[in-house]
């Protein structure tokens, strides 16, 4: 099966689905659940479109890479899909368009139609955070994502106009073969950098991402602190391993903004009063992990890095909004004691925030560990000992938030929390501790599952 | 103190960016780039597959792509996917109007002034002049300037003008959803088909014969997936032209 039905198929059914309003949350559900079993069916291939081949066509990479990262946002997608789709009825067929878009920004081997990806993806997520009733807040991110795209848009117009190519790995050969130095190409890799770093919530470029996170429910919640941000960051890191050249001055500036944005993220969310924004800082410290551990050159750990704060994210922010919003705010105090009433999602929940600090026995742990493992091997001694601290700030004040959630002197509030959503989270929880012990699957493919080879990626 | 920040930064911007592209040994000045080693050489002389050789306007028949216009060339063949993300992008945009300030009972808003007798009838018999260029500028896209989306935005200029001109006027708006539905699911169910059902096939592909470069019926599919864009785009921003003009009836 041709993974172009999985851009096509969603694409199709939102188009026909303004026609039947009534029945479009029934085909955004079966389309998404569709697209999970379907990657079942698909080989590792290179997709010519259009009959023409790379570099004078585009083409879609599906190797081992965005096979992974399709199984993970079609899942997590899929599940939220389900959770919400009674709620936002008059969202699915935007739904069905954003599914086309990130499956379409996973798959792509050409910078161009990334940027055209970006966009469909984009303007979905501007829609689904309206769901939060803040327009301002929405505003705000529109105008600073679709600022970020087009500082990519003008870095790659840059590239092009220096090396006349737009397939990922045909600009990478033409740059490796050149003979230029890194110089030439900082400014477009700077912009290009600046732009991801406006989607994937780096610091300084995120001051959307609070306006939209504090206020989110539980459609918006996961969908872009989980959903976006795992396909966010999984683009950026094929990006980053494969067509970005970051050396000399360049990479000083580069280096500087992730320390800021992994620092920074911690000390607000330990200063934060509000659980979502605890959790919202906590994922700009973490995206700014993902995007070092990349640029450090430990690629397959810092997918599994991806799938474990998704994963986590998508539990977190789902429990969070739907107490949220019945008990009317989500300042800490509120929330006191949340959990003695509910004991089957307060344990889910506190495996998982367990597993994003990174202690033992949990999936968290596996990766965190062989990370600062291969980054002592390799002699940089001081991203471990970065990764250590921030992680030893991000223990505190989780479990400081923990012991609130669990522990309460007055009443403790009462929240539903629906079946599905309990078997749902449970679920994760349960798989985060069994890879957090049976860790053999996970250290195996670690090493394999690097991002594409060049020769792979183009068939010209 | 914002203005002022402001202004440093765009200063800082505009300064990175010419020191970093003046003197930049591999970006060419303007008009002077070597385009015999790029890709687009491949679109102009149509070799991106096997090299046709010469090519003679009204002559040449069974090109590897077919459209005499070189854009349309890439836009609608060559790069034709990007062009279905594009549509895309302007179909949930019109999606996020509607879902924004659309609603069921909606009338038109109260407008300041109200439009004569004159200037009624005559913007009708403009409308007509201006659907019909846009329908003729979608059509021959693939011969001549223009194309699908100029095409389409001149069909919705036409509505505009109907809807300035008449402050009672409103299109059936489900008509155009109708439209802009089926010239969608057109589009992709056309590449759909050349992936398949045809044996070794691509999306998109351009499955049927290229014919005489030049030639009205040529270019195989191209015509027709740009004539489906042009009605695409004129519905979609029709659409978007009633919600703006309409508001929710109290």
């Amino acid at each position: 099966m041709s993974a172009i039905l999985l851009i096509a198929v969603p694409l199709l059914t939102a188009f026909v689905s303004i026609l039947f309003k009534k029945y479009s949350h029934y085909m955004l559900i079966a389309v998404s659940f569709l697209s999970v079993f379907a990657l079942g069916y698909m080989d590792l291939e290179t997709i010519t479109i259009g009959g023409f081949d790379a570099p004078f066509g585009i083409v879609l990479i599906l190797d081992n890479y965005s096979l992974i990262g399709l199984y993970l946002v079609n899942i997590l997608f899929f599940i939220v899909a389900v959770l919400n789709c009674k709620e936002y009825k008059k969202l699915s067929s935007i739904l069905l368009v954003s599914l086309a878009g990130l499956n379409g920004l996973l798959l792509t081997g050409d910078l161009f139609n990334l940027f055209v990806f970006l966009e469909v993806a984009g303007i979905a997520a501007y829609l689904i955070t309206t769901t939060n009733k803040k327009p301002l807040a929405t505003f705000n991110y529109l105008v600073q994502g679709t600022l970020g795209s087009s500082l990519y848009l003008l870095g790659l117009i840059l590239l092009y106009a220096m090396f006349g190519t737009l397939n990922m790995s045909d600009m990478a050969r033409e740059i490796g073969t050149s003979g230029y130095g890194a110089g030439v190409t900082a400014l477009p890799f700077l912009l290009m950098f600046i732009g991801f770093g406006v989607e994937a919530k780096l610091l300084p470029f995120n001051s959307w991402a609070k306006g939209i996170l504090a206020s989110s429910n539980s459609l918006s919640g996961p969908m872009i602190a989980s959903v976006y941000a795992a396909a966010i960051s999984l683009v950026f890191g094929r990006l980053l391993t494969n067509v970005f050249v970051i050396e000399g001055t360049l990479l000083t500036i580069v280096m500087g903004i992730l320390v800021f944005s992994l620092v920074a993220g911690e000390a607000m969310a330990f200063s934060s009063k509000k659980v979502k924004e605890i959790l919202l800082y906590s994922s700009v410290s973490q995206a700014a992990l993902v995007v070092l551990v990349f640029m450090t050159g430990f690629a397959g750990w810092a997918v599994y890095l991806i799938i474990g704060n998704a994963t986590a994210k998508l539990v977190l922010f789902l429990v969070t909004n739907i107490a949220a919003k019945q008990l009317g705010d989500d300042e800490v105090d509120t929330f006191k004691g949340l959990f003695t009433n509910n004991k089957v999602v307060g344990l889910a929940f506190t495996a998982v925030t367990l597993s994003v600090v990174g202690l033992p026995f949990f999936f968290g742990f596996v990766t965190k560990m062989n990370i600062l493992e291969n980054m002592f091997l390799s002699g940089a001694y001081v991203w471990p000992a970065l990764i250590l601290i921030t992680s030893f700030i991000e223990g505190i004040y989780f479990i400081r938030l923990l012991l609130n959630l669990w522990h309460t002197d007055g009443d403790s509030p009462e929240v539903k929390f629906d079946f599905v959503l309990k078997y749902v989270v449970v679920v994760i929880a349960v798989l985060t501790m069994i890879f957090g012990v049976y860790t053999k699957p996970v250290q195996d493919s670690a090493d394999d599952l690097v991002v594409y080879s060049i020769t792979e990626g183009g068939n010209f | 103190m914002k203005n002022f920040l402001a202004f440093v930064a765009v200063l800082v911007l505009g300064f990175l960016i010419i020191t970093s592209l003046n003197n930049n040994e591999a970006f060419p000045n303007y008009g002077e780039a070597d385009i015999s080693e790029r890709v687009s050489q491949a679109y102009i002389d149509r070799s991106a597959t096997e090299n046709p050789g010469d090519i003679t306007f009204g002559e040449t028949t069974d090109l590897e792509s077919g459209p005499a216009n070189i854009v349309t060339a890439i836009v609608a063949d060559y790069r034709s996917f990007d062009t279905l993300g594009e549509v895309t992008v302007l179909f949930i945009s019109s999606l996020g109007v509607a879902l924004l300030l659309g609603g069921v009972n909606r009338k038109r808003i109260d407008l300041d002034f109200h439009p004569n007798f004159m200037l009624r009838v005559g913007s009708r018999a403009l409308f007509g002049i201006i659907l019909m260029t846009g329908v003729y500028v979608a059509i021959h896209g693939h011969l001549t300037p223009g194309g699908g989306f100029p095409g389409g935005a001149m069909i919705a200029s036409s509505m505009l003008l109907l809807y300035l001109a008449d402050d009672e006027f409103r299109v059936k708006i489900k008509g155009f959803k109708m439209l802009e539905s089926v010239a969608g699911s057109l589009y992709v169910l056309i590449g759909l088909t050349g992936l398949l059902l045809i044996s070794g096939g691509f999306f998109l592909e351009n499955f049927l014969d290229n014919g005489v470069i030049g030639n009205l019926f040529s270019a195989g599919i191209v015509p027709i997936v740009y004539v489906l864009i042009g009605l695409k785009v004129g519905s979609e921003i029709s659409g978007i032209i009633d919600n703006f003009l309409t508001e929710e009836a109290v």
